[in-house]
C-alpha cells in the first residue's frame, strides 16, 4: 500500500503531448477505473437488496448486520493481504487476480442458497474491493505522468461514489420493473458480475505499472512500458523519475512497530488512527448502507424508497467532485474536518428530531432523505475527502507505509462495526435514539480534531516533522 | 579504522552520538553513524573536529539489524559499536524488545553503553547489566569508554 508523494515533474522532463500513446493512457485509466467502481457497487447495492434479503431469508436484525457487512471484514483482510501481493506480484497480475474473486464472489452470493454463504461469499467479495482499494489508486497513480497525478488520493473517493450511484439506480429501476419476482435481490448482484468481466478482459490487454518493474530493478521492461503510454522522448527523460519514485516507495516501508517506543511517533499514529476512525463514526455507513431502510422505516414503499435513495447517492458524487475541484485547494484541513463534522453531527440531531416528532409517513420520509442529503454534502464533501488526504499527508515519509497500512486497517474495521452494529441499534433502540447516538460520539470527534489533529497543508514533510515532534514531545525530556 | 554508534530518535541517542564522536576521536579514528530516527539526523551540533559518515536505515528490516548489517559490511574496519541504554518500564519491555539488549548480545565487536546522567549535561558510564536490561558481557566484552570532554 502507498501513496503518491506530490512531487512536481522535473522541469527538465519535455512536456507530454498528445498522440496514441495519450489515448492508451485514457484506455488505462478507464480499464482500472472498473475495479473501483465494482468497489462502490459491491458496498452500495446491499442498500437496496438487503430489505429483500431479509424478507427472504426472514432475517434478524444481527444477520442483517451481518450479511451486509462481512464485506467490510473481508475488505480489512484483502486490503493487507493484496497490497502485500501487489508488491511482491505486481499491480496488473493482483487486479487481474481481483476481478477473478470480484466474479466468483458474485456469482457465490447470487446462487446463495441461505443467508450463511451469503456472508461467506460477501466476505469473498470483500477481500476483493480492500485489494481494489489499495491496489488501483497505486496502479493508476504509477502509469500517469506526474501532472495529472494530482487528486488520485482523493479520486479512489469519486470512484466508489460513482458506484453506489449506478448500484442504486440499478437497484431503483430493478426494484420499480420486477417489484414482486421473488428473488429479485439476486439480479441486483448479479450486475456486479458485468464490470467484473470488464475489469478481466480489459487489464489482460494493460500494462504492468512501469514503477513497480523499476522496483523490481526491471528497468528494460520499465521503459518499454512507459514508451507505449508516452512519447518517446519524454519516456526516455522520465525513467529518472520513475527509478528515484521506486527507491522513494522504498524508503516509505522503513518504519514499523519498533519506531512505536519513541513518544511523539506512537503520538503521531494514534492521532492517525483517530482520523481514520473519526471519518467512519460519523455514521455514513448507516446511511450508504441503509438509505433504503431508513426511508422504508420513515413512511415509503420500498418502490418510492429505492427511488428516492437514488437521492443519497447523487448528493455524493456531486460533492465529492465539488470537494475535489474546488474546496481541497482553498480551504484548510483542520477547517474543513471541524467544519464538516460540526455538520454532520448537526444533521444527525435532525434526523433523529425528524424521526421522533414527525408522524410515519411520506413527509417524514421526504424530511429525512433532505437532512441524510444535507449530511451527506458534509461528509462527502468535506470529511471523507480529508481524511483521506491528511492520512496520506500526516506520517513522515518513512513511516509511511505502516501509519498509512495500520489507519486503513482501522477504517474499515470501524466500517465494519458500523454497518454490523447499526442495524441491532435500531432495532433495540428505535431510529432517532441510534441518530442521537452518533450525534454524542459526533460530539466527540469535533473534540478530538479540534485538541489533537494537526493541519497538514501548506507544511513541507520536513516542517511539518519538525512541528509534530515538538508538539508530541512529553517536556522535559 | 572507526567507530560505530546508533542514533535512536531519544535523548539517549543523541547522547550516544556525542559520546561516540568523543570516542572517535580518543582513539583517532572516523565516525559511523547509523541513523534509525524517522528523520533527517542532524550532526551540525556535533564536535567539529570529528570525520562523520551517516548511513540510513535500509527499508523492511528492524533497526537492529540494519545496525548489525552495517556492522557486518564494514568489518574489520570497526573498532567498536556504542548504543545508548535506558531503563525501561515492565511494560515497555513486554510490547517492544530492546535496541541495545540485541546489539550488545549480539555484536561482534565491543560495545559501549553510555546513559544519560542523571542530572542534564553529558556524562558516559560503561555499561552495567541494570541498565541494559540484565544483558550479560558476553561475547563482546565491554570496554571502558574514554573520558570527555
Amino acid at each position: 500500500m502507498s501513496t503518491t508523494p506530490a512531487i512536481p515533474p522535473p522541469a527538465s522532463l519535455p512536456p507530454d503531448t498528445r498522440g496514441p500513446h495519450s489515448k492508451r493512457l485514457g484506455v488505462v485509466a478507464v480499464i482500472a477505473t472498473f475495479g473501483g467502481l465494482l468497489f462502490g457497487y459491491d458496498t452500495g447495492v446491499i442498500n437496496g437488496a438487503i430489505s429483500l434479503v431479509a424478507r427472504d431469508f426472514d432475517l434478524s436484525p444481527t444477520m442483517v448486520g451481518a450479511v451486509t457487512s462481512s464485506l467490510l471484514l473481508g475488505a480489512a483482510a484483502g486490503a493487507i493481504g493484496w497490497g502485500r501481493f501487489a508488491d511482491a506480484k505486481g499491480r496488473r497480475s493482483t487486479i487481474l487476480v481481483l476481478a477473478v474473486i470480484f466474479f466468483v464472489g458474485t456469482l457465490g452470493c447470487v446462487f446463495a442458497p441461505d443467508e450463511w454463504v451469503l456472508v461467506l461469499f460477501r466476505f469473498v467479495l470483500g477481500t476483493a474491493v480492500g485489494g481494489a482499494s489499495v491496489t488501483v489508486p497505486t496502479y493508476l497513480s504509477e502509469v500517469s505522468p506526474a501532472e495529472r497525478r494530482g487528486g488520485l488520493v482523493t479520486r479512489n473517493e469519486l470512484m466508489i461514489v460513482t458506484g453506489q450511484l449506478l448500484a442504486y439506480i440499478a437497484n431503483a429501476v430493478i426494484g420499480a420493473i420486477w417489484e414482486d419476482v421473488d428473488g429479485i435481490w439476486r439480479v441486483m448482484l448479479a450486475i456486479a458480475a458485468l464490470p467484473a468481466i470488464v475489469l478481466f478482459v480489459g487489464m489482460l490487454r494493460m500494462p504492468e505499472s512501469p514503477r513497480w518493474l523499476s522496483g523490481q530493478d526491471r528497468d528494460d521492461e520499465a521503459l518499454e512500458v512507459l514508451a507505449t503510454v508516452r512519447t518517446r522522448e519524454r519516456a526516455v527523460a522520465e525513467m529518472a523519475e520513475v527509478r528515484a519514485l521506486a527507491a522513494l516507495e522504498k524508503e516509505e516501508r522503513t518504519g514499523g512497530v519498533t519506531d512505536l517506543g519513541t513518544p511523539w511517533v506512537r503520538r503521531l499514529v494514534l492521532v492517525g488512527l483517530g482520523i481514520a476512525a473519526v471519518q467512519q463514526l460519523t455514521g455514513v455507513n448507516s446511511i450508504m448502507y441503509y438509505g433504503t431502510t431508513i426511508l422504508e422505516a420513515s413512511g415509503l414503499e420500498l418502490e418510492a424508497a429505492l427511488i428516492a435513495n437514488i437521492g443519497n447517492g447523487a448528493i455524493s458524487v456531486i460533492v465529492t467532485v465539488v470537494a475535489i475541484k474546488v474546496l481541497l485547494g482553498r480551504f484548510g484541513r483542520r477547517q474543513m474536518l471541524i467544519t464538516g463534522l460540526v455538520g454532520t453531527t448537526s444533521c444527525l440531531v435532525l434526523i433523529g428530531l425528524a424521526s421522533l416528532l414527525i408522524p410515519q409517513g411520506p413527509t417524514r420520509a421526504f424530511v429525512v432523505l433532505a437532512f441524510t442529503m444535507t449530511f451527506l454534502v458534509f461528509q462527502q464533501g468535506a470529511v471523507s475527502p480529508v481524511t483521506w488526504l491528511m492520512l496520506s499527508e500526516i506520517f513522515p515519509r518513512k513511516l509511511r507505509g505502516f501509519g498509512f497500512g495500520i489507519c486503513g486497517l482501522v477504517l474499515w474495521l470501524t466500517n465494519f462495526l458500523v454497518g454490523f452494529l447499526f442495524p441491532q441499534l435500531v432495532a433495540a433502540m428505535g431510529i432517532s435514539s441510534t441518530f442521537f447516538l452518533f450525534a454524542v460520539v459526533g460530539l466527540g470527534a469535533i473534540f478530538f480534531s479540534a485538541t489533537q489533529v494537526p493541519e497538514t497543508k501548506g507544511h513541507s514533510l520536513e516542517s511539518l516533522e519538525a512541528e509534530l515532534r515538538r508538539r508530541y514531545t512529553p517536556v522535559g525530556s | 579504522m572507526s567507530v560505530l554508534v546508533a542514533v535512536t530518535d531519544s535523548p539517549e541517542g543523541e547522547h550516544a552520538l556525542h559520546a561516540a564522536a568523543d570516542e572517535a576521536v580518543a582513539l583517532g579514528t572516523e565516525l559511523v553513524a547509523v541513523n534509525l530516527k524517522l528523520g533527517r539526523l542532524d550532526i551540525s551540533r556535533l564536535r567539529e573536529d570529528v570525520v562523520v559518515t551517516v548511513v540510513e536505515r535500509s527499508p523492511s528490516t528492524t533497526p537492529a539489524d540494519v545496525v548489525l548489517t552495517v556492522l557486518d559490511e564494514r568489518r574489520p574496519d570497526v573498532d567498536r559499536l556504542v548504543v545508548g541504554v535506558r531503563r525501561r518500564s515492565p511494560v515497555g519491555k513486554a510490547v517492544l524488545g530492546s535496541l541495545s539488549q540485541r546489539l550488545i548480545l549480539e555484536a561482534p565487536v565491543p560495545v559501549v553503553a553510555v546513559k544519560l546522567p542523571e542530572t542534564s549535561g553529558r556524562g558516559v558510564a560503561s555499561s552495567s547489566t541494570d541498565d541494559a536490561d540484565d544483558a550479560g558481557s558476553g561475547d563482546g566484552g565491554e570496554q571502558e569508554p574514554a573520558p570527555h570532554a
